[in-house]
């Protein structure tokens, strides 16, 4: 027998995580694209197609994988469920496996198809009603397009949604009890404590600062105008990739050795 | 078989819970586990399982490290907790989802078991009650035949019909290739069940023998005064008397009372493990 993975186990166990708690796999991700849904209508009818289709992407996508993360491992709220689930017959691999399949793979997809036919239907709903006669009806029709998934909004939302993926899988794993929040004011601490310590950074290096992105830029004034010091190109390249690639694939390895050395 | 190695583990590494720990346990078997409340019972168990692992030491279960958690291992294995999980499905839909787990999963017995243990509600296991809950786990975990069963407290809950009917099914169920461990603090409940007996307190081994060797090194009686020879481990005024549990240096026959046994081993640990270790 195959101890780290079998195709054959490792497919009832995606039926078993699937079909154990329908109501909240399913349920929750119908809230969740019910939600990305309702906020796109609200934000279309007050700023327009543009801001609702980003803000509906950026908080749909790695907000809604995260509860979904949060819930595929979220057996350890009780005794019974967390040995329940450690002592399954399947490895710890295959555990860890079949939940950042379910939130990290099938999520997304079920995300983009959804996203897709309601984008692509409101878009359609807006050309259909614009009357091609008047005046401006090429600029208007041309104005609003189905969102990229390959723009530039879009290639930075999937590292951030595999970032915050990896660091909900891992806070699940340590956090027992109500991981989502946990996790969740963990990463506002984290983001806080690290724009505190570069800011504080920037100020010892240049003194007067306007502004100070993380890793990124320091605006700092110069006379009456303001100046902006950027990372050298490579630098900020290295930096960037360790961000999107290199650090969320930490964290999802470590989640899976934290799953492996969980004791409960 | 299960063996256990020099085990030390505590929740804290300055404060173990057990201290080199040795304990040999062979198949064909039922062990009663007995301790007091925090005595470290369920703690052993879930070394045992893989739940956590040994702070030192060893435990290997039929040639598995259970710390490893591997499949080959956890589907010989069954523990069933104090507090069971059952998620919002039907008997049949559990079944489904959750037997193809275990080869040795055997379905006609599983459908017996629940039968014996009146569980044949039709509604979702998540809004029974806990003993039906706790039941249908155990009719479960006997249906999948595992080589060792582990239980921790399994009476708990259960009204007394189903303790009777626990005890039957236990017995029924048991073959030589096979390790049961019933761990608890409810003595009485494995009465006439189990044939070897281990008692720990704060971390410790104090006794690990079976039935028969008990029956053999002590005496369970009441009598009118309590004599003057012998090493006394425990007395007990009840209404015909005082019950003792003294060292059975004339050979008695008594038929041994396992609260008393505890009581005594647990109050006279030095005595108990002179007796015991006294071939």
């Amino acid at each position: 027998m195959n101890n780290a993975f079998n195709a054959k186990r490792f497919g009832k166990l995606f039926k078993k995580t699937l079909l154990e708690r329908p109501v909240q796999t399913f349920g929750f991700t119908g809230l969740s694209l019910t939600l990305v849904l309702i906020l796109y209508v609200v934000a279309k009818s007050i700023t327009g197609f543009s801001a609702a289709q980003n803000l509906s992407f950026i908080w749909g996508l790695p907000i809604g994988g995260c509860l979904l993360a949060s819930i595929v491992f979220g057996y350890f709220s009780s005794n019974a469920s967390g040995a329940s689930f450690l002592t399954l017959p399947a490895s710890n691999f295959e555990k860890w496996l079949c939940s950042a399949l379910i939130a990290g793979i099938l999520y997304p997809i079920i995300f983009l198809l959804f996203y897709r036919v309601m984008d692509s239907s409101f878009v359609s709903v807006y050309h259909h009603h614009l009357d091609p006669s008047a005046p401006f009806y090429k600029e208007q029709y041309e104005s609003v397009y189905i969102f990229n998934f390959n723009g530039i909004v879009a290639w930075k939302v999937y590292p951030t949604f595999f970032l915050l993926m990896g660091i909900m899988m891992l806070g699940t794993l340590y956090f027992n009890k109500i991981p989502f929040i946990k996790t969740a004011i963990g990463i506002c601490v984290l983001i806080i404590g690290l724009i505190g310590l570069n800011w504080l950074v920037a100020k010892i290096f240049f003194g007067s600062i306007s502004d100070a992105s993380i890793f990124y830029s320091v605006t700092i004034p110069v006379g009456k105008e303001e100046g902006s010091i950027e990372l050298p190109d490579q630098i900020s390249k290295v930096f960037f990739y360790g961000l999107w690639y290199i650090i969320p694939a930490i964290l999802w390895f470590l989640s899976f050795t934290r799953l492996r050395e969980k004791e409960f | 078989m299960i063996e256990v190695k020099n085990l030390s583990f505590g929740y804290k590494k300055r404060n173990l819970l057990y201290k080199d720990l040795n304990l040999k346990l062979e198949a064909g078997s039922i062990y009663g586990l007995l301790g007091k409340n925090g005595a470290g019972k369920s703690t052993l168990l879930k070394n045992f399982i893989g739940l956590l692992f040994p702070t030192d030491g060893n435990i290997t279960i039929n040639g598995y490290a259970p710390k490893k958690r591997l499949p080959s291992f956890l589907e010989t294995i069954y523990f069933i907790p104090e507090e069971v999980y059952v998620p919002a499905l039907t008997i049949n839909g559990y079944k489904n989802l959750f037997s193809p787990f275990y080869p040795s999963f055997n379905e006609k017995q599983f459908f017996s078991y629940l039968e014996q243990l009146d569980v044949n509600d039709k509604a979702r296991l998540n809004t029974l009650s806990f003993g039906q809950q706790k039941k249908f786990i155990i009719a479960f975990a006997l249906a999948c035949n595992t080589k060792v069963l582990l239980l921790d407290e399994p009476t708990n809950g259960l009204d007394i019909p189903s303790k009777i009917e626990f005890r039957k099914l236990i017995a029924s169920i048991f073959t030589d290739d096979k390790i049961i461990f019933i761990s608890t603090h409810q003595i009485r409940d494995l009465d006439n069940l189990i044939d070897r007996v281990i008692i720990v307190d704060n971390g410790e081994l104090l006794l690990s023998a079976s039935i028969n060797e008990i029956a053999d090194k002590l005496c369970f009686k009441t009598v009118s005064e309590i004599p003057s020879s012998g090493k006394i481990l425990y007395s007990e005024d009840t209404l015909k008397g005082k019950a003792i549990v003294i060292e059975n240096t004339e050979h008695e026959d008594s038929k041994i009372n396992l609260e008393y046994l505890f009581n005594a081993v647990t109050e006279n640990p030095v005595i108990a493990k002179s007796i015991f270790n006294n071939q």
